[in-house]
Order: C-alpha cells, then sequence, then structure tokens
C-alpha cells in the first residue's frame, strides 16, 4: 500500500512540474515584469493560440508556405543525399574525392550559406528550399553512407552464394538493410530542417512561420511570438515521432530483435 | 609520404579551387555574384589588416567561449543531478525537452528583447544551446553506468566524493564530450543568428553588414572565417572525444 502511494507520487512528479512552472510564469508575468513588451503570461499565449487557429485563422497561411518549402526541402534533400551517401560507401575513390567539401559544407554555420544562395537566387521559393535542403541533406547523407557501409558481411554473401547479379544484390539486400539508417537520418534532418524554414523565412518572406517569428519579434508582440515558437516546438516534435513510427513499421525486424 | 585518403583531399580541394577561379575569370565579367577565390584571398588580406577582422574574430570568440565554458559547468552538475536522482529529472525533464526541441533560430528574438543587442545575449545563446546539449547528455551518461563500476566502488568503500569524482563522472566523460560536440555546431549557429539580428561587432554582423552592401568578396571572405571556425572546432571535439574515450567509435563527420 504505501508502495503505491509512492509510486503515485513519483508518476506525479513531471505534470507538477509542468503545472508549477507554468504558474510561475503566470505570476511574474502579471505581477513581476507587468510589461507586455517583455513577457506575457501563458493564458495570453493560450488566447492567443486560440484565436489565431479558430477565429481569425490567420496561422494556417504561415503554416501552409512554411510546411510546403520544409516539404520540398526535405524531398530533395532524400533524393540527392541518399544516392550520394551510397556511392560514397561503395566507391572509396568517390568518398576521399568528395570528404574534404563535405565536411568543409557540414561544419560550416548554416547560416552563414543563407546571404550567398539569396545573393545568386534572389529572394523566391527555390532558395528558400535551397536553404533548408542545405540544411536536411547531410543527416541524410550521411546516415545512408554509414547504412551502406555497415550492412552485414553475412548478408551479402548469402547474396553471392545465390548468385545475385550485382543490380539485384544490391536491390534485394544492400538497400532494405540501410532503410533503417536513412530514415534515422531523416528523422535527424527534420530539426535542422525546420531551422533552415526559420533561417530562410527570416531573409525576405512576406508569410511563413519563420517570417511570423521575427515580425512578432521587432514588433515586440510577446503573444505571437510565443504562439510561432511553441508551434515550431509542437512542428519538430511531431515530425521526429512520426518518423520514429515510420522507422518501426519500415524495419519491424528491428523491433523483433529488442523484444527478444 | 602523405595517406592515399589524403593526396585524394587535397587534389580534390586544390583542383576545385582551381576550377572555381579559372570559370569565374573566364565567364563573369563582374565579382558580384561569384568573386574568385584571388579576389577572396586578397579581401581577406586587407580586413586583417585594418584590424576589422580582429574585432569581429575577436567579438564572436569572446561570446562563444565565455557560453560555452559557462554551460560546461552548469550543463554537468545539472546534468550530473538529473542521472542520480530520479526526482529532479522528472522535475526538470519537461522544461529540458521543451527547450531542446525549439529550434535555434526560433528563441533569439527572445533573448534579445529581454537582454539587449550587446554581448550578454549572444552569450546567453551560447550558453543554452551548449548547457542544454551537455545537460542531456550527462544525465544519459550517468544513468547508463556499468553496474560492475558501481559494485567495485562498494567494495572498495569508496565515500561519497570519491564515487562521485573517480567512479561516475568519468564513466559519464565520453557522454559529456558528445554533449559538447553536439552542442557546439549547435551554440555556432545560435550565436551567428543573434549577431545577424542585433550586434554591432562579430562575424555574424560582418555577415549581414556585407550581404546588405552586396559587398560579395567579404560575404565569402566571412563565410570562409565560419568554415574556418566551424571546422576547427569540431576537429578538436573530435580529437578530445577520440583521446578521452578511444574504445568508443567516434563519428566521422
Amino acid at each position: 500500500m504505501q508502495a503505491s502511494y509512492k509510486n503515485i507520487a513519483w508518476t506525479m512528479l513531471k505534470p507538477i512540474s509542468i503545472f508549477s512552472g507554468l504558474v510561475l510564469w503566470h505570476a511574474l508575468a502579471t505581477h513581476v515584469v507587468n510589461d507586455a513588451t517583455l513577457l506575457v503570461s501563458p493564458l495570453v499565449v493560450i488566447a492567443k493560440a486560440y484565436e489565431m487557429l479558430f477565429v481569425t485563422a490567420d496561422l494556417y497561411p504561415h503554416l501552409y508556405a512554411s510546411s510546403w518549402i520544409f516539404l520540398q526541402g526535405m524531398v530533395l534533400a532524400t533524393v540527392v543525399g541518399v544516392p550520394i551517401g551510397f556511392l560514397m560507401a561503395l566507391s572509396p575513390a568517390v568518398r576521399d574525392y568528395v570528404n574534404p567539401w563535405m565536411t568543409a559544407l557540414y561544419t560550416t554555420p548554416r547560416i552563414a550559406f543563407a546571404p550567398v544562395i539569396l545573393l545568386w537566387l534572389g529572394i523566391d521559393l527555390a532558395a528558400k528550399v535551397i536553404i533548408v535542403f542545405l540544411g536536411c541533406v547531410f543527416p541524410i547523407l550521411i546516415n545512408s553512407f554509414y547504412g551502406m557501409r555497415v550492412v552485414s558481411r553475412e548478408f551479402v554473401e548469402v547474396g553471392r552464394s545465390f548468385r545475385l547479379s550485382r543490380g539485384s544484390l544490391f536491390m534485394k539486400i544492400l538497400l532494405p538493410a540501410s532503410v533503417p539508417f536513412i530514415l534515422a537520418g531523416l528523422r535527424l534532418a527534420v530539426g535542422r530542417g525546420l531551422t533552415g524554414v526559420a533561417i530562410a523565412e527570416w531573409f525576405g518572406a512576406t508569410e511563413g512561420l519563420g517570417y511570423l517569428i521575427f515580425f512578432a519579434g521587432q514588433t515586440l508582440n510577446l503573444p505571437i511570438l510565443f504562439v510561432g515558437v511553441a508551434v515550431f516546438a509542437i512542428l519538430g516534435i511531431l515530425g521526429f515521432q512520426l518518423l520514429r513510427v515510420i522507422e518501426d513499421l519500415a524495419s519491424p525486424w528491428r523491433k523483433e530483435l529488442l523484444v527478444k | 609520404m602523405l595517406s592515399k585518403e589524403l593526396r585524394r583531399g587535397l587534389v580534390s580541394i586544390f583542383a576545385g579551387l582551381a576550377l572555381w577561379e579559372i570559370l569565374t575569370r573566364l565567364l563573369l565579367e563582374n565579382e558580384l555574384l561569384i568573386p574568385p577565390p584571388s579576389s577572396v584571398l586578397r579581401t581577406l588580406w586587407e580586413l586583417g589588416a585594418t584590424g576589422q577582422l580582429n574585432k569581429h574574430l575577436l567579438a564572436t570568440l569572446f561570446e562563444f567561449v565565455c557560453g560555452f565554458s559557462t554551460a560546461c559547468v552548469v550543463g554537468i552538475l545539472f546534468g550530473y543531478f538529473m542521472g542520480r536522482y530520479k526526482w529532479f529529472d522528472d522535475v526538470m525533464d519537461p522544461w529540458i525537452a521543451t527547450l531542446y526541441s525549439i529550434p535555434v533560430v526560433a528563441f533569439v528574438p527572445f533573448i534579445i528583447i529581454w537582454f539587449g543587442i550587446g554581448m550578454v545575449s549572444k552569450v546567453i545563446v551560447v550558453f543554452k544551446i551548449t548547457a542544454v546539449a551537455i545537460m542531456l547528455n550527462t544525465a544519459a551518461g550517468i544513468k547508463n553506468i556499468d553496474p560492475t563500476w558501481l559494485e567495485l566502488s562498494k567494495s572498495l568503500r569508496l565515500n561519497p566524493r570519491q564515487n562521485t569524482f573517480k567512479i561516475r563522472l568519468p564513466a559519464a566523460l565520453p557522454y559529456i564530450v558528445t554533449g559538447m560536440r553536439l552542442g557546439v555546431g549547435r551554440a555556432m549557429l545560435g550565436v551567428i543568428v543573434a549577431e545577424l539580428m542585433a550586434a554591432n561587432a562579430g562575424l555574424g554582423y560582418l555577415l549581414r553588414d556585407a550581404s546588405e552592401t552586396w559587398d560579395s568578396p567579404k560575404l565569402f571572405v566571412t563565410v570562409l572565417l565560419l568554415a574556418g571556425m566551424g571546422m576547427g572546432s569540431f576537429t578538436l571535439i573530435k580529437k578530445a572525444e577520440q583521446k578521452l574515450a578511444p574504445w568508443r567509435e567516434t563519428a566521422e563527420w
């Protein structure tokens, strides 16, 4: 009996922490700071979110514009990143020649490229998609590379002993074995892609979540700023979880291994 | 004798630069879109000679070092307690996870509203990003400690202090360094974003200045410097990771 009470107390700790944090935030905003340009109560933020979602519905165009850029960037990154990663894994020469450029591109803070891309492409959709693409492509590429390289030798030997042609060895063994890695790369790319969306829309956009955040920041409109940041956080978490589910579906043998 | 890998890498870099130089010289009349490497180097030299380079580079480095070092101390401390005590982990986790999942760029406006456009806001941006990454990784390291080591500590009757400093923290060290590696990249992005948004010195400021005045050699110099900073810090951390935890295979990039 004692133990179960204790258990309940333990599991309640997280919600209590969230709740008391929100109360503290509210108290801080209404009694200590009391300045709508510095901090607003979570209640105001929720009211604003409700208004933007259901009353004026002016969140949707931004959401739509951002998702469109994000999706295009992700698809482009997958289409480009996966084959390059495979090529690098299958041919050491390609890897050695591409590697220095990749390291340079990968380790440079991505925002440095944004002005250069805008210089080349202007502020239209293409530039934004490319900025998102640059953010997402490396996790995908690197994971495809590792996935292809760590395919177990046994799998390949089984394929060889069945005298698979090179093509079907690739299609039947190498590709399926690296799918989980590619999906893990996509999962990592979600966060970086969202950051890319925010960066892209910051430089010369007229709509989108990034635009919303920067506009709100510059006009000190804190409720909208909070809503924008929250939407970003929620999208990040949703994308991450969604890809985790897809990962489990696409490679059920991994889960079985875990269960055993 | 250089290894084959390194030789190919060098060949690739020099061939790329030469191609860039030749193409830009032959095809483009003005240097607005893509300046050739030679004029980028010349601009780099000029910026260095006038002392501008020093000022901006030092500003960014200073912000980065201040934020990073405080984040290491706080991150390891909090991470340690989160790993040791479940109640603390439960209390902290919702907030840390939220902070972690907000894109770097999205919270910079807040920091600037609250802490102004000076250096303090940039230090805080770096601090927040790195501290969260180190905290989460330290907590994971402390939680995943090999139980045989704890048994060893018990059978040697180590006091709590020794237990912490000789067993638990060293065991978590590789995780802590991984947290630092993850933090560095994001923090660099954060500091540049913050400087771009509002600052009067730093590489981000230089980037903004160059792009607003359409000074593309200067823009490319800044990109080059940022690439250097990124690669430098990344290599440093990777070396540290290999030294501290040689048994773990570290990421190639």
